[in-house]
């Protein structure tokens, strides 16, 4: 009935589901302490068919064999996909009438909702790279969790948390990637506020939400408008024996046919609404104020949002919807620009903070916002690049996050790193894994985040030809490249350098962490050493990615292939110059916090008398900014709402209900008790129907 | 010689004083059994009625609903009688005013006029008979008037 790809599909998401309700029914009384078996072991289960299923797909669509059986016969297939429909969850005939932007022939708009599960190089890279480092947190947490209160729960979530990222990333079909999009806010939701007593863990996890709510909110229109635009929300081609008889925004008719997809007015808004989904869910400028504040979850489920599971829904949703951002190029230049403004300015907020997790975080937003400089630099090496970096970022910024967990684990908690210093004889294994991670974010050679870095910004550096506004989000991203490898190993010297302090919270805690938490950190050291070279010396990583149909589409448009040839050249000239300015900012914070300690008070000074290591100390007031001018508002208003209500709305409700009241005490007197009153009544009652009878 | 019409006026004015005693009974007693009894009275007159009416036109109809009237006011004796007895025995009175007290909350309770004060002055002591066989106690004034018995 299914082949191999399709059963993979649909084994992928669900074991993870069936964990959570097995540790859901029987963790509470039954597993307890041994709750993450069933999470490890279907996330494990998930992890090797994901690698299977990149191996299947990476074989099924080389380029020379021909596989265009799924597709309509006798055109030349654009990219690798392969759908399986699981049921139709709903339908409404007849709903839309539209002519279809392919030929002249129109199409009768049934609006379904099919379970339809999509295999193709872009799902199959994300739905390796989630699994994995899911499975690696999840082996940490075992370590980290332990004699948690809430372990059975914890290990509920994070598989639910886990088939939300594989479901989203696999559906075939708008309706449904925005359910798993929920469902992953609210699996985030409830894993950072996991320490509900916490009024901070509480309060930062209404934030995510709220603020994932705005960007939701433009996700949801820009929907409305796709739907209105192509009546369609598929992804794929639905066809019937042969024939097309739906068609999908990214499916072949589309993709091979010119001018398909809607410019002007239209297209750019239904690319901006779509943007600010991203933008939410990813942690961009200017929705990026919830993801310091997740801080307060426990440390894996950090690794677990920035790395796996969370903030790369939006750039995946990007890149998926490639063809529509190339057909709007205004809209091309405000990804763009939010990413390098994102990356620029996060950088400059992780310059200054003290706590190791929220410099991480900042860090995450920033390389967020690589990702989406390189997906708006719309090119077919930009949207590879960015790709390739969320992939790479995945590996180095969980380990740095578990690396941090460590550490906060040894400390008692305690994670400011002003607190503690010089931990590298303490934690050796931590200390040389951070190390790996850092030098991976710094973008040093050959660490992963070097080859990706490099790239977004040689794609970037090609298209400052085609528009102005490159070249100078090029040079902020050479700067930011700067900034990063300089605040990554301020917190590394400061963390594991100096002398060594320990906080008095640590008590006996102060020691290298069990083997299911130092275990994944050297997995993930090693992948944060290896995969960026290998897949990009192999081009195995772009070359693969590069099948999927709307990816695949890029290569179909004409005005590619110019630039590329030249690109070689230029782009060693960028990798040199990003690995020096990566090398300066090391240089700076070995001497800033390792050779001369004493210049660090007059640079401080210096900067604050300009005023910006205040701007940065304060993250530049965004959430001061965003109380003054949406929280204080919004609250006023729902003070005259809740003014109105109580005075007006319930005063007209009271005056109504005062009537009855009024009439009853008016006729009250009747009922008086006497027997004789009330035959009295009957009595005249009578009298005067005979008197109206004779008269 | 009675006409017809005659002798149905005869029975009609009977029905309508029974009705009208009854309903005077039931207006001004305040005693439950009494009460009921005036209702039942008032039941009778309108049972006259209609059978007066029935005979007057010949139609049968008045009469059976009158033995409906009659097998339903025993079914209500019944049952009045037994809902008198029940609301005694809760207040050890037949007075309906007691119940007075299923009036409206705010409602002011019957105020029991007062009664007329009784006569201060000896009233004159009813007659009475002598046993027989025994010469009645005869007051010296009687004697004088009545010497010859």
């Amino acid at each position: 009935m299914f082949d191999t790809i399709e059963i993979l599909l649909i084994l992928i998401p669900l074991m993870p589901l069936g964990a959570t309700v097995a540790t859901a029914v029987l963790g509470a009384k039954i597993l307890r302490g041994q709750s993450h078996w069933p999470t490890i072991v279907a996330i494990g289960l998930s992890c090797l068919m994901s690698l299977a299923l990149v191996l299947k797909v990476s074989g099924e669509s080389k380029p020379a064999t021909e596989h265009a059986d799924t597709h309509a016969a006798g055109t030349h297939a654009i990219g690798y996909e392969k759908t399986v429909t699981l049921w139709s969850w709903a339908a409404v005939e007849d709903a839309y009438d539209y002519d279809s932007p392919v030929g002249d022939s129109v199409y009768q708009g049934d609006f379904r909702i099919n379970i339809v599960l999509r295999a193709d190089p872009l799902t199959a890279i994300m739905l390796a790279m989630v699994t994995f480092v899911s499975l690696l947190v999840a082996i940490y947490s075992v370590g980290y969790m332990h004699d948690d209160p809430g372990y059975w729960r914890f290990f509920t979530y994070i598989p639910l948390f886990v088939f939300s990222m594989t479901m989203l990333v696999s559906v075939s079909n708008f309706v449904l990637l925005y359910v798993f999009w929920e469902a992953v806010g609210m699996c985030s939701y409830l894993l950072i506020g996991f320490w509900f007593q916490k009024p901070e863990a509480a309060a930062a996890g209404k934030k995510a939400f709220l603020v994932n709510r705005i960007g939701d909110f433009g996700f949801a229109l820009g929907l409305f408008l796709l739907w209105t635009t192509y009546g369609t929300l598929d992804f794929h081609d639905t066809i019937v024996s042969g024939q097309v008889q739906s068609l999908g925004i990214f499916g072949q008719t589309m993709l091979a046919t010119p001018g398909a997809y809607v410019t002007g007015g239209v297209g750019t808004a239904i690319c901006l609404l779509l943007l600010l989904g991203a933008c939410g869910k990813s942690a961009q400028f200017p929705l990026h104020v919830w993801l310091p504040d997740a801080m307060e979850c426990p440390t894996p489920v950090s690794a677990l949002i920035h790395a796996a599971t969370m903030v790369t829904a939006g750039v995946y949703m990007v890149a998926r919807c490639t063809p529509l951002f190339q057909a709007s190029t205004d809209a091309q230049h405000v990804v763009a620009f939010i990413g390098g403004f994102t990356a620029l300015l996060a950088a400059l907020i992780a310059l200054t903070q003290t706590d190791l997790k929220r410099i991480l975080a900042y860090s995450t937003i920033s390389q967020l916002g690589y990702m989406f400089l390189g997906l708006g630099a719309a090119t077919l090496l930009g949207i590879t690049a960015g790709m390739f970096h969320l992939f790479t970022h995945a590996f180095f910024k969980a380990l740095l996050f578990l690396g941090a967990g460590s550490v906060m684990h040894a400390m008692g908690g305690v994670i400011d790193v002003r607190q503690f210093g010089g931990l590298r004889r303490l934690m050796p294994k931590t200390h040389w894994t951070f190390l790996f991670g850092s030098l991976a974010l710094a973008g040093v050679f050959p660490f992963a985040g070097f080859w990706s870095k490099d790239i977004i910004l040689a794609a970037v550096h090609e298209q400052a030809e085609v528009h102005p506004l490159y070249e100078w989000l090029y040079l902020a991203g050479l700067f930011t490249a700067f900034l990063t490898a300089f605040y990554t190993f301020r917190a590394f010297f400061l963390t594991f350098y100096g002398k060594e302090r320990i906080p008095k919270e640590a008590g006996h805690h102060a020691h290298e962490s069990p083997l299911s938490m130092t275990g994944p950190l050297m997995i993930l050291a090693v992948c944060a050493l290896v995969v960026g070279a290998y897949f990009e010396l192999t081009h195995g990583f772009a070359g693969f990615l590069e099948r999927t149909p709307s990816i695949a589409y890029l290569g179909t448009i004409a005005h590619e292939a110019a630039g590329h040839a030249a690109g070689e050249g230029n782009h060693l000239v960028v990798a040199i110059i990003s690995t020096a300015v990566a090398l300066a900012g090391i240089g700076l914070a070995v001497l800033l916090y390792l050779i001369r300690p004493g210049l660090r008070d007059g640079l401080t000074r210096a900067m604050d008398a300009v005023g910006l290591y205040r701007l940065s100390l304060g993250k530049f007031y965004f959430d001061e900014i965003y109380n003054a001018l949406v929280i204080v508002p919004i609250r006023a208003g729902a003070w005259l709402c809740y003014w109105i209500d109580r005075t007006l709305v319930d005063g007209l409700v009271n005056a109504v209900g005062l009537f009855p009241m009024l009439v009853g005490a008016g006729l009250r007197p009747l009922q008086n008790g006497m027997v004789q009153f009330y035959a009295m009544a009957m009595v005249l009652g009578l009298l005067v129907l005979i008197g109206v009878l004779l008269m | 010689m009675y006409s017809e019409v005659a002798i149905l006026q005869n029975y009609l004015v009977v029905g309508a004083l029974l009705f009208g005693i009854g309903v005077i009974g039931f207006l001004s007693r305040r005693n439950m059994i009494v009460m009921f009894l005036s209702a039942e009275m008032m039941l009778q007159g309108v049972s006259l009625s209609l059978v007066a009416w029935s005979r007057f036109h010949n139609d049968f109809g008045g009469q059976m609903l009158v033995i409906f009237i009659i097998a339903v006011a025993a079914c209500e004796a019944a049952i009045a009688l037994a809902l008198v007895l029940m609301l005694v025995r809760r207040t050890g009175k037949l007075d309906v005013v007691v119940w007075g007290e299923l009036r409206e909350d705010n409602q002011l309770p019957f105020e029991e006029a007062d009664l007329p004060e009784p006569p201060t002055e000896p009233c004159e002591p009813w007659p009475t008979l002598t046993p027989a066989g025994v010469d009645p106690k005869l007051k010296p004034e009687q004697t004088d008037c009545r010497p010859n018995v």
